[in-house]
């Protein structure tokens, strides 16, 4: 399945690149064709992550499970491919459910935001395959000047597990918090 | 207010994202003595290598650095009226330094094609001594060949035909079979010098990786100076030929005994040990005694002297290139090519806690990667340019989980695909350190996944909550 695999990954890669050119330059420009390229943002989020599911999917029919979870870049890419893949789905329902407001005042430059972490994810993970195949680039020799050595798992000890846990309530919570003031127009 | 809300959620958001990078590795690789795990600081080292011949004798220069010259090895310390051992192997360094620094280079003729590929990765059978599911002694005393018949008391290095079952350390094949695989060449030559048991003495050890890791036939250079029955050494200084008849052993654990001193003790300047010589606390005799050794075991001598000094050690082994036991040895040729892999231990390490190399090519007269020098007379130059090898700590990794289902490239062993293809030195030392903490890591690694996922579900969560559609 590897060589499926490799070429199912360019069909995410393609279209979550594309997506987020097209959050970037929406981000910056109200203009008309900024506006087009919006509207076909959502198709293009959509099929990105229809895509990317399915080179998921064809991906851990690699390899065995018990191969690709016993090797650090196996993890490493799983890992990522799976934080990618959430990451974009994330993007797609807020422009999604949210609409043209996701463009009012700074939220669009926390969407610019989103959008460039989202192709470092992506660049990362597509690093990391290209290890898995035996083709390397530099981007491991960055990361690696950054703190990660890429050929160790990716893993967090169990106090930020629970930090992290902490965040997500935190995160939850505020947004409770802020959709219930909303409401009341406090 | 939602605008702050919006801020705070993505302040959080990426708070968590750093936090993950700045502490991310940490918390389950570290020294676990009980399951014999110590990582070494540094992962890499390197290693220079000479060789030449004069078409009768081959010699190898090896200089690789060391922060000090590990010279000694396990003692006899008296202690409260006792005679008690120090320095017995722990994992990682030995703490009061007792492990002397090696040098070791396994060498084939292409008999055993394997190890030309993946080098001393093919002798690295299941539970070896020093890994977390280690053999016991027990059992390795008890098995009827290796422990009844050689004597041997752990589990060693083993080619991988010479087992039924490649997962299974006991699974000897019979010994007809061993014997045939001998006659084929089916074992690696290895060089083993030692700074304590057999440079004073001015040999290296000449052994050999078959069924396990065994001497060649002959006389070793050192013997155990413990007599059982009472309890006390065998063996104690010639006082009137090295000064005294002991070490002391602040001495030797504050540096004041150095290579130029007496650190060892050489049966031909030792007396048989006398209790009643008026010992005192501290009284310190080295738990081995070094003698010439004999027959094939006495094929490989230090050529000139193996020193350290200046942080490296510097090594000149010299051998006849057919030592006429082609059973024992690799036979080597003006215009032959073979494959060798080299290690090193140093800072008092033993066992599994060394530096290894992957295999490179040596070609007496042939392309290869190491080219000894062809001089003529009886001792080299040495003008030509080192080979510059890497070593790296290879943590725990069998041959078995190589080809098993858990090594993504086992398909490539089995296609006779080279590690150097696929791994680096620097890769292999961090693979074989996960390789240590394996579950652990994985459970982690699940953990940090699901745990990613639930922050980007929470964060979108916030996200929508937040953001007010027109």
């Amino acid at each position: 399945m590897d060589a499926y695999h490799v070429v199912l990954v360019h069909f995410p890669i393609a279209l979550w690149m594309t997506a987020a050119l097209a959050i970037l330059w929406r981000a910056a420009s109200a203009g008309p064709l900024a506006l087009a390229v919006d509207r076909a943002l959502v198709p293009l989020l959509a099929l990105g992550l229809l895509a990317g599911v399915l080179a998921f999917l064809v991906g851990t029919q690699v390899w065995p499970w018990e191969t690709i979870s016993a090797t650090p870049l196996g993890r490493n890419h799983v890992l990522l491919a799976a934080w990618t893949t959430a990451y974009w789905a994330l993007l797609l329902v807020t422009r999604w459910l949210k609409g043209d407001a996701v463009w009012e005042g700074f939220t669009r430059w926390i969407m610019a935001g989103l959008a460039l972490v989202g192709s470092i994810l992506l660049g990362i993970t597509g690093t990391l395959g290209g290890h898995l195949v035996g083709i390397h680039t530099h981007v491991s020799d960055a990361l690696r000047m950054l703190g990660w050595e890429v050929f160790t798992t990716f893993y967090v000890p169990t106090p930020t597990l629970m930090a992290i846990g902490g965040a997500a309530i935190a995160l939850i919570a505020l947004g409770l918090v802020g959709r219930s003031r909303a409401r009341r127009g406090t | 207010m939602q605008r702050i809300s919006l801020y705070a959620a993505l302040v959080i958001f990426l708070g968590a994202l750093g936090l993950s990078w700045l502490t991310h590795g940490n918390g389950v690789v570290r020294d676990d003595p009980k399951h014999h795990i110590s990582i070494p600081k540094q992962l890499t080292v390197p290693l220079e290598v000479w060789a030449a011949y004069n078409g009768t004798d081959v010699f190898f220069r090896y200089r690789w650095p060391a922060p000090n010259a590990g010279i000694f090895h396990d003692m006899l310390r008296y202690t409260n009226g006792a005679w008690v051992t120090q320095g017995e192997a722990v994992p990682g360094s030995q703490p009061e330094g007792l492990h002397e620094d090696r040098v070791a280079m396994m060498m084939d003729d292409g008999s055993v094609p394997e190890f030309g590929r993946y080098g001393g990765y093919v002798t690295i059978g299941k539970s070896l001594t020093g890994f977390s599911d280690e053999a016991s002694s027990r059992d390795v005393k008890n098995h009827p060949y290796l422990g009844k018949k050689l004597g041997l008391d752990e589990s060693t290095k083993y080619l991988p035909d010479t087992r039924k079952d490649l997962s299974d350390w006991a699974a000897v094949v019979p010994e007809t079979e061993q014997d045939r695989l001998r006659a084929a060449g089916y074992f690696l030559d290895l060089w083993h010098w030692r700074a304590h048991r057999g440079a004073p003495v001015g040999y290296s050890d000449d052994q050999l990786v078959g069924v396990a890791r065994l001497g060649d036939s002959g006389r070793g250079a050192y013997a155990t100076n413990w007599d059982r029955e009472r309890k006390q050494p065998r063996l104690m200084l010639d006082a009137a030929k090295v000064g005294k008849a002991a070490l002391n052993w602040d001495d030797i654990t504050q540096g004041r005994v150095g290579q130029d001193d007496v650190y060892y003790l050489r049966e031909d300047q030792a007396l048989p040990f006398d209790p009643n010589a008026g010992w005192k606390e501290g009284d310190t005799i080295p738990r081995r005694i070094l003698r010439l050794p004999q027959g094939s075991r006495a094929d490989i001598s230090i050529a000139g002297r193996a020193r350290w000094e200046n942080g490296f050690w510097d090594v000149t082994l010299q051998r006849k290139m057919d030592t006429g036991k082609p059973l024992e040895d690799k036979i080597l040729r003006d215009g032959g090519a073979y494959q060798v892999a080299f290690a090193i231990h140093r800072q008092a390490t033993g066992g599994r806690w060394h530096y290894v190399s992957l295999p490179y090519t040596v070609g007496f007269g042939r392309r290869a990667e190491i080219q000894p020098t062809y001089f003529q007379g009886d001792a080299p130059d040495w003008h030509q340019t080192p080979f510059r090898a890497t070593l790296f700590y290879p943590g725990q990794v069998s041959w078995p989980h190589l080809n098993s289902a858990s090594h993504a490239g086992a398909e490539r062993i089995k296609a006779g695909v080279p590690v150097r293809y696929r791994h680096t030195e620097e890769q292999l030392a961090h693979y074989g350190i996960e390789a240590e903490f394996a579950e652990a890591i994985k459970t982690q690694w699940r953990l940090t996944l699901l745990a990613g996922i639930g922050l980007l579900a929470a964060f979108g969560i916030a996200l929508n909550l937040l953001i007010q559609r027109k």
